[in-house]
């Protein structure tokens, strides 16, 4: 077992989903069964920033995008309800035991993480298991 | 219900009550009742009174409507699905632009709020320097109304829960307030009323305070137990708002004395004066007077509740355009999630600007006029629908809740909802009405040829059509929805003939001003479950995509709009059926041999239904390289020779193809008669025109020689299931050199079943 063989990537967006099954796809040979992840944020007891069906059409057309990059890999795909985006990776990734979980960290500025939170750092931080960040432009 | 689905649904009762009591909470109580005193007097309290009763009609049938269908989208849905989307048009529009109008009434209500706050002008001191900065109500509300818009764009979670929070310190300062006020009301301060017609038009004017219980179904989806919490949410709030608004009313009539109200100065709020003045006597705590403490309060809640109120619509304002959008009456593209945020930003970002406009162009009582009457009409045809629902025996609608005194109440709701717009300004029912009209001419124009929804009424009208009246049959038929542009279906299964078939099949879709649908069909064992294939297609087929995007890249050179799909199948050829079937294609264009879709025999036990039943248009290309340069169309006239002609007439504008017409009859005279006839109807007259006697596979052989393409019409029912299957073989195909094109129509179609597009 390598630190790829079990992987679970969260996904949040078509461009995102793209740019990350491409820089995935620099270690093929080494990444084993993917698990893709989609975080639908809850509000928990209130009214959603948006309905749920319309974040699932979301979540399948980021799954689509991953795969049309990958299209060799065998991808899982899960849409996930949490009030927290980070923990709601983190449940998949410690109920499929996945070997580590994969993510390109997106480019934002000070402002746009202040409002959305850092996922990214708190990813790192909070994980129970090795976490991998890819760069997002490989020939970059 | 699978336990992450469970997840996704977590509105319980309160928070559901919340949200309707907070969207209609705002504008009840905080900004209109002075307005509502003055006009009808302490009639103002009937006018919200029968308000709410109208209101409660309608949220008798929401609840019915929103245990049947718990989707996100509301009244809209619900319109649309029952009236079809003619109606869901005028519905949808009405409840956006209903809102974006109650939203800019809100935010200029917030202005008067912060008005009476800060006073007239405000003095900014700046390095001893002192400015006075006018206070503008509009400028307060084009900031506050930006602020709500921001806040939506951004999604912040946190903004829900808030929301329980206000609704909860509303009705706590309501509380002290009515019942406080109650001990000093004499019924000798009732200003007297002002009789009926002031009664209703102050109705009208106040039913902007009756919109938020509908803003519930629009998030039904998200409800817990909708079946049992959403009608107590909607009916809750109904009842409770109304009860609250009647007993304000009755203090603030009654509590001070006549002409008290008039004579709030207009920079003021009538409820916070009053409250300033029932409060008056009773002394005062650490130097703050109860009056002072019950006005600030008052005005306090008077911004959480305009601000909620906003806040909410522009919420529920974006469920009603994804639902809108996913019906294709708006263009699906408003429903991008915003790749940070997760909200529908475009949606949001629309509906700012449009509240943002609304504030600046229209005078308060106008804004909340226009949210008034705009619901009003969603309100009628709500009730409407769920006649039709009740009615038309739609086969999946199973509310668990149902309206009590069915039929009457739902129609009882229609007309009251309908005949109360009658007492609003007649201005503005008139932009009411060029709003609707516009939302008509919207669905004839775009929404039409997109969407594929057909509501429960125009089915009903259909199944009905012997024992309705024409008028109203021909009446459905003329706004059905024409089930999208021209749609050109393109199975590929052989990549070698990929390139053909598709410029086949995207030059005819170009004739037709319409699109091509390419399909990979890919066949996988018996054994396989279709679920695992669908997610490993590249293990049974490793080509699709790269089929799939050359076929993308040849349409779009020719400049068809194309999408692309791969289907997953035990039995290919069928596959093909039922995919031209739920994609509504208008015509299939797709290869035909040994290594094309199935082996034969395979899908014999399906055959003879499916010929039975063709779906479409169906052309099949034996592909010996497409080159329509000279096409030669036997005809002995029918149905199928029908299309080979249109067929030929694409290929003649796409291709600049010479046509040969060729007609074999045992009398030569009589057969160039009708052929010169044939041509002219189908407008080759132009055409070459061949008419011989004798052997027709011959001859068509024979002429073939000198064509590159020959078109032939299916000379019987369900001709090309059984050829392409391998249960039919036809010489004439292996005795010509030239790729060979044949045609068969369904014929089983009923004129009507076209116009539904079906």
């Amino acid at each position: 077992m390598t630190l790829l063989s079990r992987v679970v990537v969260p996904v949040a967006s078509e461009a995102d989903a793209a740019e990350t099954a491409a820089a995935l796809a620099a270690h093929d040979d080494e990444v084993g069964a993917v698990t893709l992840v989609y975080v639908v944020e809850k509000a928990g007891g209130a009214a959603d920033k948006a309905g749920v069906e319309q974040r699932e059409e979301a979540a399948r057309e980021a799954f689509a995008a991953f795969e049309s990059v990958l299209s060799d890999t065998t991808v899982d795909e899960r849409i996930v309800y949490d009030t927290d985006v980070v923990d709601g990776v983190l449940d998949v990734a410690r109920e499929g035991d996945a070997t580590a979980v994969v993510f390109t960290p997106r480019e934002g500025g000070r402002f746009v993480r202040l409002l959305t939170g850092d996922v990214a750092l708190r990813l790192v931080t909070e994980a129970d298991r090795p976490v991998v960040t890819l760069p997002r432009h490989v020939d970059e | 219900m699978s336990g992450d689905e469970e997840l996704a649904k977590d509105l319980g009762p309160l928070a559901a009550l919340t949200i309707g009591v907070g969207t209609m909470i705002g504008a009840g109580i905080f900004v209109l009742p002075g307005t509502a005193i003055t006009d009808a007097g302490w009639f103002a309290v009937l006018s919200f009174v029968l308000g709410g009763v109208i209101a409660l009609l309608t949220a008798l049938s929401a609840s019915e409507l929103g245990t049947a269908m718990p989707r996100s989208g509301g009244a809209y849905y619900y319109v649309n699905q029952g009236l079809g989307p003619l109606f869901g048009s005028i519905a949808g529009w009405s409840n956006w632009l209903g809102l974006a109008f109650a939203s800019a009434f809100y935010m200029v209500g917030f202005g008067e709020y912060i008005r009476a706050i800060v006073g007239p002008e405000f003095v900014l001191s700046l390095a001893g320097q002192s400015v006075a900065v006018p206070v503008s109500v509009k400028g307060i509300g084009l900031l506050g109304g930006a602020f709500f818009v921001t806040i939506n764009y951004i999604g912040a979670k946190e903004t829900g829960r808030l929301q329980n929070v206000i609704v909860v310190v509303l009705v706590a300062i309501l509380t002290v307030f009515t019942v406080y006020g109650a001990s000093r009301a004499d019924p000798g301060n009732l200003p007297p009323g002002k009789g009926l017609s002031p009664t209703l038009r102050t109705t009208g004017l106040i039913f902007v305070s009756y919109l938020g219980f509908v803003q519930i179904t629009s998030v039904a989806e998200e409800i817990k137990e909708p079946s049992k919490n959403l009608p107590r949410a909607v009916i809750g709030s109904v009842v409770l708002v109304t009860a609250i608004y009647a007993l304000v009313l009755i203090v603030m009539a009654a509590a001070v004395p006549q002409g008290f109200i008039a004579a709030v100065p207009g920079n003021q709020v009538a409820v916070v004066e009053v409250g300033r003045e029932i409060f008056s006597g009773l002394g005062s705590f650490l130097g703050i007077t109860a009056s002072g403490l019950m006005a600030g309060a008052l005005l306090f809640g008077g911004l959480l509740a305009t601000a909620s109120s906003a806040n909410a619509s522009i919420l529920a304002s974006s469920r009603i355009n994804f639902a809108m959008g996913r019906d294709r009456i708006l263009t699906p593209a408003i429903n991008e999630v915003h790749p940070r945020f997760g909200t529908p930003y475009r949606a949001i970002a629309i509906t700012g600007a449009l509240i943002l406009v609304f504030i600046v162009a229209a005078p308060i009582n106008t804004l909340a006029s226009m949210g008034s009457v705009l619901h009003l009409v969603i309100y009628g045809l709500l009730n409407i629908a769920l006649i039709v629902f009740r009615e038309a025996d739609v086969e999946d609608y199973d509310p668990s809740f149902h309206v009590p005194l069915y039929p009457i109440t739902p129609i009882v709701g229609a007309l009251v909802s309908f005949a109360l717009i009658a007492y609003i300004d007649p201005r503005v029912i008139l932009l009411g009405g060029v709003l609707v009209g516009a939302a008509v001419v919207w669905y004839l124009t775009y929404a039409r040829s997109r969407t594929e929804t057909e509501g429960a009424l125009s089915e009903y009208v259909r199944r009905r059509s012997d024992e309705l009246p024409d008028a109203a049959v021909d009446a459905a038929d003329a706004v059905a929805p024409d089930g999208g542009q021209y749609k050109v279906m393109v199975p590929l299964a052989n990549p070698a003939s990929e390139a053909d078939l598709i410029e086949l099949g995207a030059n005819i879709a170009r004739e037709r001003g319409g699109s091509v649908h390419a399909v990979h069909i890919v066949s996988v064992p018996d054994q396989t479950s279709l679920e695992y294939a669908a997610a490993n297609v590249p293990k049974f087929d490793d080509t699709s995509d790269e089929l799939l995007d050359r076929a993308r890249l040849d349409a779009e050179e020719l400049g068809v709009p194309v999408e692309t799909s791969t289907i997953v199948s035990h039995q290919s050829f069928a596959e093909v059926f039922d995919a031209a079937r739920t994609h509504d294609a208008d015509m299939v264009v797709m290869g035909w041999g040994p290594e094309g879709h199935g082996a034969p025999g395979r899908v014999e036990g399906r055959i003879d239904e499916l010929t039975q039943d063709l779906p479409c248009d169906f052309l099949v290309l034996k592909d010996r390289g497409l080159d329509p340069q000279r096409v030669l169309v036997p005809t002995a006239g029918g149905p199928d020779s029908d299309l080979s002609a249109e067929v030929a007439g694409y290929l003649r504008r796409a291709f600049d193809s010479e046509i040969s017409l060729l007609h074999v009859a045992d009398d030569v005279g009589d057969g160039r008669e009708f052929l010169a006839t044939w041509a002219n109807d189908h407008d080759l007259g132009d055409a070459e025109q061949i008419v011989e006697s004798g052997d027709v596979e011959a001859a068509i052989a024979r002429h073939a020689a000198d064509a590159t393409l020959v078109i032939i019409g299916a000379t019987e029912r369900g001709m090309l299931s059984r050829l392409v299957s391998g249960a039919l073989a036809l010489d004439v195909v292996e005795d010509v050199d030239c790729s060979v094109l044949l045609a068969e129509r369904p014929t089983n179609r009923s004129i009507r079943d076209r116009l539904f597009g079906r």
